[in-house]
């Protein structure tokens, strides 16, 4: 009861600045949004009404922005794991390719009751991560191989290899184009059910909420996260500490292998009930965006996953409904990226100060 | 303009009625301070009382929220702190500003090119600063990289930097808390150079000794106001330490050497090879006992930090080498370890080793408390508790602070030191490894932090305490040793040697005539 009460978040002043962060950034976006949609001979209206409508505007609309918010936020926070301790896991999308094969394999090879066979699938497909991710870390504690080359590199590996590895998987079958290299089909008992009909928002947005919760206390409660949070911040000082740097190291990347390994596998249980070859298209650089725009923090994760998602499916919707393309809402996302930088914090206490200012000011007269 | 005549005005700055608040916390309280044209002034007060805020308004590196500067009899509003560069004030920073992987000349013109149209001319910027160094009497490598060099070198390249764009007016932020005692009799040649040729230097540090020692003009500040500016000749050092704290301050330790138990650290011909494969240590052999203080004294490189780091465990000892903790072999075992087992660690790089600015005020301190101790059950914060460990840290060392939430860099420099020193003395631990525990500190918390420490050794906790303020070993320490060129030279008991005695032992100067004293 006590860890509910304080989890209630106070609204500091940090708080406050972060809630006007991304109102402010949304607002600004939009207002540039109009104009490049007048620029297009566009109808302003027409256009936002459709954007709207394509992320909240009826029930399929908001399942597809959920459904895009599921793994937006799974591999954010995996990469807001690794990124808040100072470790540069690029390896994400590698990691969750791991994560999907053998989430599937485990689908569609094995027969288990239904609650059961998704943990197993996930679980297995956590692992597989976090195996895949175990590599690099090794490589940088033994052979002090920088971990960012390592990882960006073992990523091209993990989508060939999964490829070559389904072909083997379905050798007899015939495959002549990537579309063809896929898994069969999980059984039912493995996927993941729609908690909105016709749409793949699936009982998967419990499982990237659980992870974010338990990321949160993780850090706000343990001191594994403290540790983890302090040799991100000062490795000499956490060392001088106490901390174990080198096993730190190891566990956060780990973990973030294994968040990301599970992202592939609520991919393939929710959405496509298959592993596919070459099915991300980039999801491991969207992690890192948007952990860079949360801040690194949990709870931004989580925000910022929404965003992202409904400006996702709200521009499908205004691509077909109006002239304008998709590329439009590409352009918007990286400003939204942009505005989101900007020093609020900054400019919040510049305001403040010019008002003690003014206030001395008057009480002198 | 009136710089073409001195005599328009006596004072070369004027602060009026400064204020700078921090919420509630008023850092500078109407600041009204006059600087007179071509001396030392010494700025003097405890940690917190305004010092590092009053000169960032100056340079412009903080925006005041009241007050005006008045430089040169006419008031100025500095656009940024290359503006106030312009306008002739200077600022060497405590910590420094350079950038390792360029070379000294290099780091001298950065942002301040001569400019031959829109190219550098490297002829021109060489020449500028070569007749600066030339006039000043500085002598320095200019084609070396910056990572090659010793501290005290350093300082001076940050001098002539301020020199080079043009400074009339030099701010040192406690030059001196970094330098060796050769180093500062070093800056206070230049210092006094600089002030014959009609610079003017605003002089921050808490050793009283020096602001007598340079200074024309003492200004005191206390939490945050300004309360006068004094003749060194109308002062004594116990005097300007009462008025700095506003109590009577009592400037001497006045150490009993006390009983001596059980042996706590028994180090057996320690050595250290570092990565470069020089070595730093050579067969260094010593006993600590309960309730005993060792003061390591040397010159600043001399082999003190592997010393320690390697007691500690953050550093690898030779083959060979031995060190028992309570009869316990300790050689190479870790710092978690080492905490475990109540060996406590005051870093000397406090910055870099002893806090992270960019954490809360609790979460530094809880750092090695938290395993070394941990809270119930072992694997959470209990956060109740670390607040707790906090606010008592807190208190019993002074420390300065809003709120044990905010961020550790809001802090000033004394306030961080007392942080530091106040979490591992407040662990009961019974072996102290302490390098510097006073540096930057004020005299009030000085008087503090001594009176802290040898309270903890009358209790039976054993201290290896390396200074480099000899002064501090001296006042403090049951027997001294002294450390020159990774060896160590037996210093006598309390009380035995004097300073000039010891000073020969750290430069080298008949080292061998006291290596069989005892
Ligand atoms: N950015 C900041 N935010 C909040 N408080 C601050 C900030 N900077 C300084 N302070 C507070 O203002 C007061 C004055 O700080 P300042 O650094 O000027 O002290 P100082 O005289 O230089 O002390 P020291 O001798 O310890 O360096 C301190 O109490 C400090 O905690
Ligand atoms: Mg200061």
């Amino acid at each position: 009861m006590k860890i509910l009460n304080n989890l209630k978040l106070r609204f500091s002043e940090n708080t406050g600045i972060n809630v006007a962060r991304y109102i402010l950034s949304l607002i600004a976006t939009l207002l540039i949004g109009i104009i490049l949609i007048v620029a297009n001979n566009a109808d302003i209206g027409v256009a936002v009404r459709e954007l709207f409508k394509g992320a909240f505007g009826s029930k399929i609309a908001i399942g597809n922005t959920i459904h895009w918010a599921i793994p937006c936020m799974l591999v954010g926070i995996a990469a807001s794991v690794a990124f808040k301790s100072g470790v540069f896991n690029l390896g994400l999308e590698g990691q969750l390719y791991f994560g999907a094969l053998v989430a599937a394999c485990v689908g569609y090879m094995i027969e288990l009751p239904p609650i059961i066979h998704h943990f197993a699938c996930i679980f297995a497909g956590g692992i597989a991560g976090l195996l895949y991710a175990l590599i690099p870390a090794l490589m940088k504690l033994y052979f002090k191989v920088d971990e960012v080359i390592s990882t960006l590199l073992m990523n091209y590996i993990a989508v060939l290899a999964t490829e070559y590895i389904t072909l083997l998987l379905i050798r007899g079958n015939s495959a002549t184009s990537t579309q063809s290299i896929l898994t069969p089909f999980i059984h039912k008992s493995a996927e993941l059910t729609p908690i909105i009909k016709g749409t793949s928002a699936t009982t998967g947005l419990f499982i990237a909420l659980g992870i974010i919760l338990i990321v949160y206390l993780l850090y706000k409660y343990t001191l594994t996260g403290y540790e983890m949070k302090m040799v991100g911040q000062n490795l000499e000082f956490s060392k001088a500490g106490g901390v174990n740097a080198n096993k730190m190291f190891v566990v956060i990347f780990l973990v973030s292998g294994f968040i990301a390994g599970i992202c592939g596998a609520v991919e393939v249980l929710g959405v496509n009930h298959r592993f596919i070859a070459q099915f991300s298209s980039n999801l491991g650089w969207d992690g890192v965006m948007i952990t860079r725009v949360a801040g690194n923090s949990p709870v931004g994760v989580l925000l910022v996953s929404f965003i992202w998602a409904a400006f996702k499916t709200g521009a499908m919707q205004m691509e077909r409904a109006t002239t304008l393309n998709r590329y439009t809402m590409n352009l918007l996302q990286a400003l939204f990226v942009l505005f989101i930088s900007i020093d609020y914090g900054m400019l919040y206490f510049k305001y403040k100060a010019k008002k003690a200012r003014e206030a001395i000011g008057k009480e002198e007269k | 303009m009136s710089e073409k005549n001195p005599n328009l005005s006596e004072y070369v700055l004027e602060t009026r009625d400064i204020c700078k608040y921090y919420g509630s916390l008023k850092a500078n309280d109407h600041i009204s301070l006059k600087v007179k044209r071509n001396t030392i002034h010494a700025i003097v007060g405890e940690n917190g009382a305004g010092k590092s805020t009053l000169m960032g308004i100056l340079t412009d590196t903080v925006k005041p929220d009241y007050g005006d500067i008045i430089l040169n009899g006419e008031k100025v509003v500095f656009k940024n702190p290359m503006d106030a560069a312009r306008h002739g004030i200077g600022m060497i920073y405590q910590e420094f500003m350079l950038a390792p992987n360029f070379s000294v000349f290099e780091n001298i013109i950065v942002g301040f090119e001569e400019k031959n149209g829109a190219f550098i001319d490297y002829k021109k910027s060489r020449e500028k600063v070569e007749r600066i160094c030339h006039d000043y009497g500085f002598n320095l490598p200019l084609d070396d990289l910056i990572n090659e060099l010793p501290v005290a070198m350093l300082q001076q390249i940050e001098i002539v930097k301020v020199l080079y764009r043009g400074a009339d007016l030099i701010i040192m932020d406690e030059p001196t808390s970094t330098l060796t005692p050769q180093g500062i009799e070093g800056l206070f040649q230049a210092m006094r150079v600089l002030k014959e040729s009609g610079k003017t230097i605003l002089f921050i540090t808490h050793k009283l000794k020096e602001v007598f020692e340079v200074s024309d003009e003492i200004s005191v500040l206390r939490l945050g106001k300004y309360v006068g500016t004094y003749s060194p000749d109308s002062l004594d050092q116990q005097k300007l330490a009462n008025l700095m704290v506003g109590r009577e301050v009592i400037l001497q330790a006045n150490k009993k050497p006390g009983e001596l138990g059980e042996t706590i650290l028994s180090v057996k011909n320690l050595s250290v090879v570092d990565e470069d494969n020089i070595q730093r240590l050579k067969n260094v052999s010593f006993d600590i006992h309960a309730g005993e203080i060792l003061g390591i004294a040397g010159v600043a490189g001399s082999g003190q930090q592997y010393l320690v780091k390697t007691i500690f465990g953050l550093n690898k000892a030779a083959e060979g080498s031995k060190i028992e903790y309570l009869g316990e072999d300790i050689t190479n075992s870790s710092p978690r370890e080492n905490r475990a087992k109540h060996i406590g660690y005051v870093p000397q790089d406090r910055m870099g080793m002893g806090c992270d600015t960019r954490s809360s005020i609790w979460e530094n301190a809880i750092m090695g408390y938290h395993r070394a101790h941990g809270f119930n059950p072992k694997w959470l914060i209990n956060h109740k508790e670390a607040n707790a460990f906090t606010d008592k840290v807190v208190d019993d060392f002074a420390v300065k602070v809003q709120s044990i939430n905010n961020n550790v860099g809001s802090l000033s420099g004394g306030n961080v030191q007392k942080l530091i020193v106040g979490r591992e003395f407040s662990q009961d631990n019974k072996l102290l490894l302490i390098e510097d525990p006073t540096r930057g500190i004020d005299v009030g918390a000085i008087e503090y932090i001594w009176a802290k420490l040898l309270e903890f050794a009358s209790q039976g906790v054993a201290v290896l305490l390396v200074s480099h303020e000899l002064n501090e070993v001296m006042e403090l320490s049951d027997r001294i040793m002294v450390m020159y060129n990774g060896e160590l030279y037996n210093g006598g008991k309390y009380g035995e040697l004097d300073e000039s005695a010891l000073g020969l032992l750290m430069t080298g100067g008949e080292a061998k005539q006291y290596e069989d004293f005892e």
